[in-house]
């Protein structure tokens, strides 16, 4: 089990010292026992760090946000940014990493292993609680530890627990600086596409009857797009401005742009829309699973990144996130491909 | 009118109503949402995802379609909404004060055909809330209840085995006179439990804006304050807050080019989301708003003072969803709380 403080102390040494300009972590919000995301630059704040079942968000994006303001103010920091990451979010970092959007030294990792639990999802929650309200929610072992009014509860984290923890297979940050926690990436709770599986063993006719339905209700706030490190693009086809615009370009050009998805929430475009970001991710995406969880109207996004990822593994012995000098999925081929076009 | 309906006849009231097509909240994939009456409806939902601000005004609506034949004239094909009228059944007194804010948009100052033609064909059977829904209810603190009945055209009360209906509108009345002998007189006993529930209802302990009169003032004094990119910090600018408010009635209109010989397609308009960056992205590349705080800042400063200064009340209803739904935590209520704590 986690020691909250020990993330604690290892954020406020490396303020107080001044080894890093900023501590990105979780806090306590205002909304019951969720935890939420938080960026720390004095010391003092480090008390205000938590660590539990509520910390579904990965991190990494706040990264990318951060670089991102730091190339729009022209800035190049002296101090390297340090950031609280699950196994996943590691694995987020060093697929940044491989494709160069920031080196290595610039990032501070603390690492945490999520050990033998994960981040819980609230709907699980709320049905096993059966309407008790919860206060806290912390994983022990196999069990996840959920203070109540009433008292203390302790439900077997396997129901409680996402399906992506479930299908973890690299619950232990190997990217770090420092890490607490147990390395249990051979846990394997439950097999990795188990929920593709699942629906994989569908009629193709059921299959797409149920993506229709799935795509039907998007109502295209982005926020899969929105929470998704990977998707860090300036320009990205779904947007109505579909490139940067600066002061030299021309009415022409803004003019001229292809728009290729309609901004309507209908089902051809929203299938447009999530066919693209699925493709886009491939040998990208790490599972953190986040798209799925944000989705106000349940679409199961995972299924569409898993089904990339699987396709990955199985064809090219791919593993995104596995190392940054190592190649990319889509910017590298072998000599044995078995393609001819690649000849 | 008031009047008695037992639980078990809500299907055919719903049934006699045959000038009406009647929607009802049903779940499906987990997603509470407005569909149908297919069967027996049920008013066990909590609230929906999305309140019924579609009804009137949908995320998409075509105005007109358009065509041109090389070397004539462009060809307009107005796109009226269809006169169907169409009653909407458990609809949560928070977002019937929606509709009446959306009202204010589209229909007081402006004359929104599209919006008008569609309103003024539905009816809203609203539903009170015995218990606070969500966790993140607050309509007591921006002038509702959860037994309001402002905008709606029937208010019904659950009372156990059966509802106790309350006409509030004409609209409201004929709905009721409709349904015929379903609707008994409600006995003395009737009355004093209804009323003994809304109290009850009243007193239920929801989350609370401080200071809900003094906000308007108390936002204008913080415009710069630097509290608003402190607690936007986490924002990760997706429109999860607005595509599920009750009020937010922003859009976008665009030409959809559905072939090129000879050219037509449709000007469509959208929904639009101030909390997307490129929402008020210039021609010229310039953002006015080009920082989450900025962003955050103009949704609550929106409902909390602009739209009070233009028309008297606060444009947020107290529903809870931009709470509830908010992937990083951004809360509503606490950055009212904050801010307006912390002004000038």
């Amino acid at each position: 089990m986690i020691d909250v403080q020990s993330i604690r102390d290892a954020a406020r040494d490396l303020l107080a010292k001044g080894e890093v300009r900023a501590v990105i972590g979780y806090q306590r919000g205002s909304r019951g026992m969720l935890a939420e995301p938080v960026t720390i630059t004095d010391p003092e704040q480090a008390d205000e760090l938590v660590w539990d079942a509520t910390c579904f968000h990965n991190l990494a994006l706040y990264l990318v946000e951060d670089r991102k303001a730091l190339a729009h103010a022209q800035r190049t920091p002296n101090l390297p940014i340090a950031i609280v990451a699950k196994g996943c979010d590691a694995r987020a970092i060093v697929v940044l990493m491989q494709e160069h959007y920031f080196k290595r030294e610039d990032v501070y990792i603390i690492g945490v292993s999520c050990e033998g639990g994960g981040v819980l999802v609230e709907y699980k929650l709320a049905r096993l609680l059966n309407g008790a309200q919860a206060l806290s929610a912390v994983i022990d072992g196999a069990e996840l530890v959920v203070t109540t009014l009433a008292g203390e509860v302790r439900l077997p984290a396997s129901e409680v627990m996402a399906d992506r923890c479930l299908e973890c297979r690299e619950p232990f940050p190997k990217e770090h600086n420092v890490v607490f926690g147990e390395d249990q990436t051979s846990r394997q709770l439950v097999a990795p596409f188990t929920a593709l599986a699942r629906f994989e063993a569908l009629s193709e006719a059921d299959r797409w009857a149920y993506w229709c339905r799935q795509f039907e209700r998007c109502i295209r706030c982005f926020a899969c797009r929105s929470v998704c490190p990977m998707c860090y693009c300036d320009e990205c086809v779904v947007d109505s401005i579909t490139f940067p615009v600066a002061p030299e370009t021309t009415a022409e050009e803004k003019a001229n742009r292809i728009r290729w998805i309609e901004r309507s929430a209908v089902r051809s475009e929203n299938i447009t829309y999530h066919m693209t970001r699925a493709m886009h991710l491939a040998g990208r995406c790490i599972d953190c699973g986040e798209c799925e969880r944000v989705c106000p109207v349940n679409i199961p996004l995972r299924l569409l990144n898993n089904k990339m990822e699987r396709e990955a593994r199985e064809h090219f012995g791919y593993e995104p996130g596995a190392s940054i000098g190592g190649p990319s999925l889509v910017a590298s081929f072998r000599d044995d491909d078995p393609g001819q076009f690649i000849r | 009118m008031e009047k008695i309906l037992d639980k078990q006849r809500l299907d055919d009231w719903i049934a006699a109503l045959t000038d009406w097509e009647a929607f009802a909240p049903a779940v499906e994939d987990g997603v509470w949402a407005f569909r149908p009456v297919v069967g027996a409806a049920r008013l066990d939902h909590p609230n929906t995802k999305q309140p019924p601000k579609g009804f009137a005004f949908p995320q998409r609506e075509v105005f007109f379609s358009f065509e041109q034949i090389k070397g004539e004239a462009p060809r307009l094909t107005q796109k009226l909404p269809d006169s169907k009228h169409r009653v909407v059944f458990g609809v949560r007194p928070c977002d019937a004060r929606g509709t009446v804010r959306m009202d204010r948009v589209f229909a007081d100052h402006v004359d929104d055909v599209y919006y008008q033609s569609r309103r003024n064909n539905m009816a809203y059977v609203g539903l009170a809330c015995n218990k606070p829904p969500s966790a993140h209810c607050f309509c007591l603190s921006v002038g509702g209840s959860p037994v309001s009945s402002d905008g709606l055209d029937v208010l019904m009360t659950d009372l156990g085995d059966r509802y106790f209906l309350a006409a509030i509108t004409e609209t409201g009345k004929s709905l009721m006179t409709t349904a015929g002998d379903l609707l008994k007189m409600p006995a003395a006993a009737d009355r004093k439990q209804a009323a003994s529930v809304h109290a009850e209802a009243v007193a239920q302990p929801q989350r609370a804006i401080n200071n809900p009169d003094g906000a308007p003032a108390r936002l204008k004094a913080s415009f710069k304050s630097p509290l608003w990119e402190e607690l936007a910090q986490a924002c990760i600018g997706c429109g999860i807050c607005t595509f599920l408010c009750p009020t937010c009635h922003c859009f976008d209109i665009n030409d959809e080019v559905t072939g090129s010989a000879p050219l037509k397609g449709n000007r469509v308009r959208t929904w639009d989301n101030c909390q997307f960056p490129d929402f008020t992205m210039h021609t010229s590349g310039h953002n006015p708003r080009p920082t989450v705080g900025a962003r955050l800042r103009q949704r609550v400063c929106h409902k909390f003072q602009y739209f009070h200064e233009n028309f008297g009340m606060h444009q947020c209803t107290g529903c809870g969803r931009c709470i509830s739904d908010c992937p990083v935590g951004i809360d509503i209520v606490h950055v009212v709380n904050k801010v307006t704590e912390h002004a000038g």
